[in-house]
């Protein structure tokens, strides 16, 4: 199998038996962690093993499509491999508007990916969707640029006016699509603003620039599947000292959407935040 | 280790009321506990939660597919926490996929269950949706009715029909139970609560009881929900705590609709004394 796989030099290997960790520092139900191995077990999907941060191995169940497999791939194991060559990947979707390199970041389910399709359908360049590495420096921290495509619902499609019709859904079975993008960034860009998004049941959109320890926790608190740097505390001290640098090279907004609102009207909120 | 107890009701039923009395008797403070404080307690339903301890994002699976998860991670968590945990679900007694309960006896102390009539559970979750009464009907009477795992939010919670729900609950032997009626907590509380909290096996002290029913009260749950905002309500509803009264579906429901939830649930009505023996509503 063929798969368009963001990062070079990984070697990505099927059908070599393999086995779950020997003595792993974390030990959850489907995952094991260890500083520079990781498996993970997807029910009637795969097995999936990566190691330090240049293989995969995937062992696919019988009754499995090509796209979940590619799905949980590009998901949970891509991220650890991301971590394991200590890219503090976030979880959150980034574009660039107005020539500030901008990360929308929020748990699954907040509008992190519409609200960036919708930027990218009114001026903004597309970086990433649902991850986001960065390379952090004593300077300036920028974006690595890793998708070429978004995962959005299909309301959320007919909401911008785009048909599903010729769009790959994520799997069978889930009515979510990628949408490719055509411009979108192919070089590392500034990370300038970080909106952490969360919604409520008031009608109302607040904001709140976070500063001090609270700037450094929220930012903390984006790390993707940031549970597994329990089982990876060298990565995990390593980060200590990125995010130090971090949280003085970005600003960092909370947001919070109403539960029931347009994706147009969260990213006109957004919009004004970035400013000109 | 069972150290799971399940508070668990249909929708509208006095679970989120109770949790608020137990957070109270728990705490044992002069002042009430607030619902600030309710609101951060956990839910099984939880999707962050999930996707913390399985590395997936659950609207990304299937409802089925997280089902499969849910006992392991409730197996998990159980090892990982100190003391007694009290978990919120709107879930029904079903089994996932691999024919697993979806809440494991072997972690499981036991549960609550909260029942209310259902005719004033369609009216108050009629509200509580903002959505329309013949909705909430078709809700009550549907043996295939479930709430939640769309997109966002909760996990997806089966409910099945109102009496389909309380029947899977009361047919199930594997976790002791102990059911409680809205109505003895709103008419004879010190009975109702205080049965729950010896259920429960906490230490019973009835001072300490009669505050934390007076802190759990009505009024000043809807006084603090307008002070400060409630997470649990819907955005298209006006509030969370809305009437609390008995028999309140007589302003609401007309007599089909009435007779529409009464026949079809008349069983379990009967049984829990919301109707007599020979058909005639008692509340």
């Amino acid at each position: 199998m063929v798969i368009d796989f963001p990062v070079s030099n990984v070697a990505i290997k099927y059908s070599q038996p393999f086995s779950k960790l020997d003595n792993p520092v974390l030990d959850y139900p489907r995952f094991q962690v260890k500083e520079n191995e990781f498996f993970m077990e997807v029910d009637r999907i795969a097995r999936y093993l990566v190691r330090n941060g240049n293989e995969i191995f995937i062992d696919q169940h019988d009754e499995a499509d090509r796209a979940s497999v590619y799905l949980f791939l590009a998901g949970s194991a891509f991220g650890v491999l991301l971590h394991q060559r200590c890219m503090l990947p976030l979880h959150g979707s980034s574009f660039v508007f107005n020539g500030k390199g901008v990360v929308i970041c929020g748990a699954s389910g907040a509008g992190k990916s519409s609200v960036v399709a919708s930027f990218c359908l009114n001026g903004g360049i597309f970086i990433n969707d649902d991850i986001t590495p960065l390379n952090i420096t004593d300077s300036q921290t920028t974006i690595v640029p890793i998708s070429t495509r978004i995962k959005l619902w299909d309301d959320t499609l007919e909401k911008l006016n785009i048909t599903n019709t010729d769009l790959e859904k994520i799997r069978p079975t889930i009515e979510k699509f990628y949408l490719p993008v055509s411009d979108s960034c192919i070089e590392e860009k500034r990370f300038d603003q970080l909106y952490i998004l969360a919604t409520h049941n008031k009608e109302e959109f607040i904001v709140k620039e976070l500063g001090g320890v609270e700037k450094y926790n929220a930012i903390r608190y984006q790390i993707y599947r940031k549970m597994y740097l329990k089982g990876m505390p060298e990565t995990e001290k390593t980060y200590f000292r990125q995010l130090l640098k971090l949280s003085t090279q970005i600003t960092v907004k909370q947001i919070v959407r109403p539960n029931i609102c347009d994706v147009r009207d969260t990213m006109a909120f957004i919009r004004k935040e970035i400013g000109e | 280790m069972k150290n799971f107890v399940w508070l668990v009701s249909y929708p509208k039923s006095g679970n989120t009321w109770f949790r608020i009395f137990l957070s109270n008797y728990l705490n044992n403070s002069e002042l009430p506990a607030t619902l600030e404080g309710i609101e951060s307690t956990p839910i099984a339903g939880n999707a962050i939660l999930f996707e913390e301890l399985t590395g997936l994002n659950p609207f990304e699976l299937t409802p089925e597919e997280v089902d499969v998860y849910r006992p392991e991670i409730y197996t998990f968590a159980s090892r990982e926490i100190e003391g007694v945990s009290y978990r919120k679900t709107h879930d029904a007694y079903t089994m996932n996929t691999n024919g697993e309960p979806l809440f494991p006896a072997e972690v499981s102390k036991g549960a609550v269950y909260f029942i209310r009539n259902p005719l004033d559970v369609c009216v108050s979750y009629a509200n509580h949706g903002a959505s329309q009464i013949e909705k909430t009907i078709k809700l009550l009477l549907n043996e295939k009715g479930l709430i939640a795992g769309k997109r966002n939010g909760q996990l997806r919670q089966m409910l099945l029909s109102w009496k389909g729900h309380v029947e899977s609950w009361q047919n199930q032997t594997s976790i002791p139970i102990h059911f409680v009626r809205y109505e003895d907590m709103k008419l004879k509380p010190i009975e109702a609560f205080g049965s729950a909290i010896r259920f429960l096996g906490l230490e019973y002290d009835e001072e300490r009881l009669v505050r934390a029913i007076g802190h759990s009260d009505f009024k000043l749950l809807q006084k603090m929900e307008e002070e400060t905002g409630f997470q649990e309500r819907l955005q298209k509803c006006k509030s969370f705590f809305w009437k609390g009264e008995i028999g309140n579906y007589r302003n609401y429901l007309s007599d089909n609709d009435i007779e529409r939830i009464v026949d079809y649930s008349s069983d379990i009505m009967k049984k829990f004394g919301y109707l007599s023996a020979d058909n005639k509503l008692e509340i």
